[in-house]
């Protein structure tokens, strides 16, 4: 087991210097951005008023309060000493709710949208992709192309082709929002029923996308796997087709998990997109609204935590990796 | 006469491409191999050897399809029966394979044990884990390698100690016949020679009880085997012992074959080695003659025209020509 644990702590190593990076990029980044923030929020507060003094006064406040007349280096020790307790600070754009507040009303309705809808798409896609190769024929002739074709769909796309079909044309599911808009959250039956009605259509917009590209690359390292010459070797050993198919599929499943742990990481490009146009009240919405405020207190906070999730989604899966196939940890050892 | 291990007659397979064209890779192979001995089959690349060694198994799957013949292990005729009882009582039990490519043989994310588990469960249902370790381990330290390759990955293996592996693998159930198939190409010259040892332990130790050995490398084949059959073109052209078809070839394939190994002796840089002009034909359209009659220095129009058999001489040979072999000498004589 020593190798594996040499193999485990270079991973946690690299784990750990790219969250460093992560987070410095994290703060130096929204503060590149042109513009003062501070300024447009003064500008709001102080619609109507005359006084310059007193304008001036209240951006001073303001500043005082963000943080933002210290100096960068000072800045960055505070916002790491009041990220390790937890605190973000304070949003600009949604004043004067604290950053922390806004990211945990916001992030479970991503990931409960975005793990499960990945998880099934993935499972949907190895296994059609698994058939196409073993079976072909007709089967593969229909799931190819096909796959091909959703595959290449933007997330936006078949987010909007979606709510045309299932929307406004048969009306079938509501066209945008996590819940009806007349519905306070609370654990009634009502709004858990709203909630799923809300959930389907930007779920499976993410689900469809990612069967193409899964079940394509599954089918060929099928095809590539079925013609190893272990098979011919294993079947001449008198073993059972069942037994080879299923060292098979093992074996050509291992790419795959790469390409999951890929998808998660698309979650914050790609599938980020169906949140907002479907508004969905999750970290997508909430990061377009950060973007358009120059907030940049809740954009740090909200990239910081996707970067986390990303790196640890990556990380998780590298490990797992390391357990199912021999032939890495044998590399990496060296 | 010791018994006869392995006898095929006239045995016909096909692959069958894409399109739907039959290709004929083995047409009408008969032969015979006697309890403890050896068989050599040689000729050039593309002249069906691999596809020989994989229709002896008498298990087919796609693209290769059975035509017609028969196998007869020990007396036992496989050709009629059906497949999934091919499997399961024939397979690595009677006859058993080495492939070509052992570096890539093993499943690379099972440890040898358990490959080794799945192997024998497939033929013995009732047998505990540790019968089959210590059954395993048995075999492996006879064979000269360290029981601890059976807690390995085959990654963790080198490529010599790989093939070994799978040859230990390959007579785990005791075949009758053992086929192997180039086991020695892409080893270095110390592997292959570990190898060859090996092979030959087998067949002492009473592990195998006869050896199909098959490749390209004619001076490798003088060694190992007893008979040797040379092929050309899915069809046997010439068919005798090993000093016999080495030295002294009937057939002109098998002449410019064996006129192209080095002999390391004095005056080598002054001899020029000489070379069969040409390819073997495509055969999807095999000639209707001499199907070497393309390439052949003593070709006559009638070689073109006539099929040929297989002429049987005296001594156990046998050569597929026109001419006799006496005329065959004679033109050998005069170059």
């Amino acid at each position: 087991m020593k190798g594996y644990q040499e193999y485990f702590l270079r991973k946690l190593g690299w784990f750990l210097i790219t969250f460093v990076f992560a987070f410095l990029l994290n703060f130096i980044l929204p503060r590149m951005m042109p513009g003062d923030p501070v300024a447009v929020i003064t500008q709001r507060v102080t619609q109507g008023m005359t006084s310059q003094t007193g304008v001036a006064k209240i951006y001073q406040e303001y500043s005082e309060l963000f943080g933002t007349n210290k100096p960068m280096l000072e800045q960055f020790f505070l916002y790491v000493k009041n990220v390790s307790q937890g605190n973000f600070g304070i949003s600009f754009s949604q004043y004067p709710r604290p950053v922390a507040e806004i990211i945990k009303s916001s992030i479970w309705w991503t990931v409960c949208l975005q793990f499960p809808a990945i998880i099934v798409g993935w499972l949907i896609g190895n296994t059609l992709g698994a058939l196409a190769a073993y079976l072909k024929g007709g089967f593969d002739k229909v799931i190819m192309p096909v796959s091909i074709f959703v595959s290449n769909f933007p997330a936006f796309g078949m987010a909007i082709i979606m709510v045309v079909i299932f929307a406004t044309t048969l009306k079938w599911f509501p066209i945008s929002g996590g819940y009806g808009f007349d519905q306070i959250p609370n654990m009634s039956w009502t709004f858990v029923w709203s909630v799923i009605v809300h959930y389907q259509l930007p779920f499976w917009s993410i689900v469809l996308i990612s069967i193409g590209g899964q079940a394509i690359g599954m089918r060929s390292m099928s095809i590539y796997e079925l013609n190893a010459d272990y098979v011919k070797y294993s079947r001449f050993l008198g073993i059972n087709d069942r037994k080879i198919v299923g060292y098979v599929f093992r074996n050509a499943m291992l790419p795959q998990v790469t390409g999951l742990a890929l998808s998660i990481g698309t979650m914050v490009g790609g599938a980020l997109v169906a949140e907002i146009i479907f508004s969905y009240p999750g970290l997508g919405n909430t990061i377009l609204k950060a973007v358009v405020g120059q907030d940049y207190p809740l954009i740090s906070g909200v990239t910081l935590i996707i970067t986390l999730m990303v790196l640890s989604a990556n990380f998780i899966i590298e490990i797992i990796y390391g357990i199912i196939d021999p032939r890495i940890k044998a590399t990496q050892a060296d | 006469m010791s018994n006869v291990m392995l006898e095929v007659r006239e045995l016909t397979t096909k692959y069958v491409t894409r399109f739907g064209e039959d290709i004929y890779a083995v047409d009408h192979v008969s032969l015979k191999v006697e309890e403890g001995k050896t068989l050599g089959i040689a000729g050039e690349s593309g002249c069906g050897k691999s596809t020989l060694a994989l229709s002896l198994m008498g298990y087919y799957f796609a693209p290769l399809h059975y035509t017609s013949g028969e196998i007869i292990i020990d007396g036992r005729n496989i050709s009629g029966m059906n497949p999934n009882d091919v499997r399961k009582s024939i397979l690595g039990k009677e006859i058993a394979y080495i492939p070509q490519a052992a570096m890539n043989a093993l499943n690379p994310t099972r440890k040898i044990i358990h490959f080794i588990e799945d192997v024998i469960k497939e033929h013995e249902l009732y047998i505990t884990k540790k019968d089959i370790y210590d059954r395993a381990r048995k075999l492996f330290e006879t064979l000269g390698l360290s029981a601890d390759v059976l807690q390995k990955y085959p990654v963790e293996l080198s490529g010599g100690m790989k093939q070994r592996t799978v040859i230990a693998i390959s007579v785990l159930l005791l075949p009758k016949v053992l086929i192997a198939d180039e086991p020695s190409s892409a080893l270095d010259v110390t592997s292959q020679k570990m190898v060859i040892k090996m092979l030959r332990k087998l067949m002492e130790t009473g592990l195998i009880s006869s050896l199909i050995f098959i490749t390209h490398e004619l001076p490798l084949l003088y060694n190992v085997a007893d008979d040797i059959m040379v092929m050309y073109a899915g069809q046997i052209v010439e068919h005798g012992n090993a000093k016999q078809t080495v030295f002294d070839p009937i057939h002109p394939y098998a002449k410019g074959l064996m006129g192209s190994i080095i002999v390391p002796e004095k005056g080598l840089r002054d001899v020029k080695l000489t070379a069969i002009p040409g390819v073997p034909p495509n055969l999807k359209n095999p000639p209707s003659g001499c199907r070497f009659a393309e390439r052949c220095k003593y070709v006559q129009p009638e070689c073109k025209t006539h099929s040929i058999n297989l002429n049987e001489v005296d001594g156990g040979r046998a050569y597929r020509c026109i001419f006799s072999e006496e005329k065959l000498r004679e033109a050998y004589q005069n170059g």
